[in-house]
Parts: C-alpha cells; sequence; structure tokens
C-alpha cells in the first residue's frame, strides 16, 4: 500500500547525495580515503574500502559493509563522547 | 463476547474498521476501512453482524499483510541491523536514549520506555 514510502526521504532526481572521493585511488591502492564529508551517502561502490571519517577532532577508521549501503558516513562514527562518571576524590 | 477475527477476539458491538484498527497490531484506521471496502462491509456494519464467509474474507485480507508478529519481528530486527552495523541510530536504541536529536537533560521518559533492542518482545 505504501510503495513510496522508502523514497519519502529525498526527491529521485536529485539522486543520492555523494561527495567527490578519490574511489578509484583508493580501489588501486588500498589506502584508506580520509574525508570530512560526514552527510556522504554510502553508495554499493563504497563496499569493501577503508573510510577516515572526521568525528570534528580526529579521523576514525571505518571499513564499509554491505549493510552499510544507504547509510551516511557520519552514522557509524560518533561525535559524542560517552558520559561516564570520574571519582576523584576531593 | 467477543467475535474472533485472526485469532483475536473483537468486541461483539465495535464499527468492523474500528474493531479491527484498535485490536491487530499493524492495522490502522486507513488500512481497515480498505479491507472493509474491499470485502464489502458496509461502513456502519458491527463486528457481531458479519456473517461467517465475510470473517473468513477478512482474514484472507489480513493474512496478505505483514500485521503482529511478523511486524514485530521486522521492526525488531531493523533496530537489531542497526545496531550490529554500528549506527548511531542502534547506539541510541541500545542505550534507551532518544535517536533523533531531542534532548535528554530532562524528558526522556517515552525513549527511555521504548528505544530497546527488543522493542517488541
Amino acid at each position: 500500500m505504501r510503495v513510496s514510502l522508502s523514497l519519502l526521504g529525498r526527491s529521485a532526481w536529485k539522486g543520492p547525495h555523494v561527495v567527490p572521493l578519490p574511489i578509484s585511488e583508493a580501489i588501486k591502492t588500498g589506502a584508506p580515503i580520509r574525508t570530512n564529508a560526514r552527510s556522504c551517502t554510502i553508495i554499493p561502490q563504497f563496499v569493501g574500502l577503508k573510510f577516515q571519517v572526521h568525528n570534528g577532532k580526529e579521523y576514525v577508521q571505518l571499513e564499509i559493509s554491505d549493510d552499510m549501503v544507504g547509510n551516511k558516513l557520519g552514522e557509524f562514527v560518533a561525535t559524542r563522547k560517552k558520559f561516564t562518571y570520574k571519582y576523584s576524590k576531593n | 463476547m467477543g467475535v474472533h477475527v485472526f485469532g483475536k477476539s473483537i468486541k461483539h458491538n465495535s464499527l468492523v474498521s474500528v474493531g479491527l484498527a484498535k485490536k491487530i497490531f499493524g492495522v490502522g484506521f486507513l488500512t481497515a476501512e480498505r479491507i472493509c471496502a474491499k470485502v464489502g462491509i458496509y461502513p456502519q456494519m458491527r463486528m457481531n453482524q458479519l456473517t461467517e464467509p465475510q470473517i473468513l474474507a477478512i482474514n484472507k485480507e489480513l493474512s496478505d499483510l505483514t500485521i503482529e508478529g511478523h511486524l514485530k519481528q521486522k521492526i525488531n530486527d531493523n533496530i537489531k541491523l542497526k545496531r550490529t552495523i554500528g549506527t548511531w541510530a542502534g547506539q541510541r536504541h541500545a542505550a534507551g536514549l532518544p535517536v533523533r536529536g531531542q534532548r535528554t537533560r530532562n524528558n526522556a521518559s517515552t525513549a527511555n520506555r521504548l528505544n530497546k533492542l527488543d522493542r517488541h518482545t
């Protein structure tokens, strides 16, 4: 009944949001791609490549698997530190 | 006193579309109305006025949809997939915190109640 639900996010004519990245080089050399483009959509060509995605402070290594296609690069690299209570005596 | 549709006991004096929408997980008012229209039930019909063939026809329509256990399983699987591939949404579900950037200083009680990896057990 709801065929268009998967398309509701973004206009189809735009295609996925992808920024130019040196993919062909990375396939040849196997070197990780260092990028700040957290909003770049993961397309099937990225599968198996290594990325270093910026989290605001440093670049976090990430390997793209099959299930990740369709998500954004930034979803896999958290920008927040998890809160832990630090016990101090004074 | 209830009429049994799709393994659920629905109150005998409720409207057919309302009864279906209230009792069956994954069927809302819109879907229920569409099912009724397809089977050929007029909108004011009550549960106890249904004949046996009509109940069978409703069951047949419902069995084509992903509802109840299958839908719950699907929702759980989607959440688990997000967790296993390590997305932020999956982490927030595992932590029982809001997923879409809501505040957590206070007022995160709905997320605390609902956001789990096994949302529908």
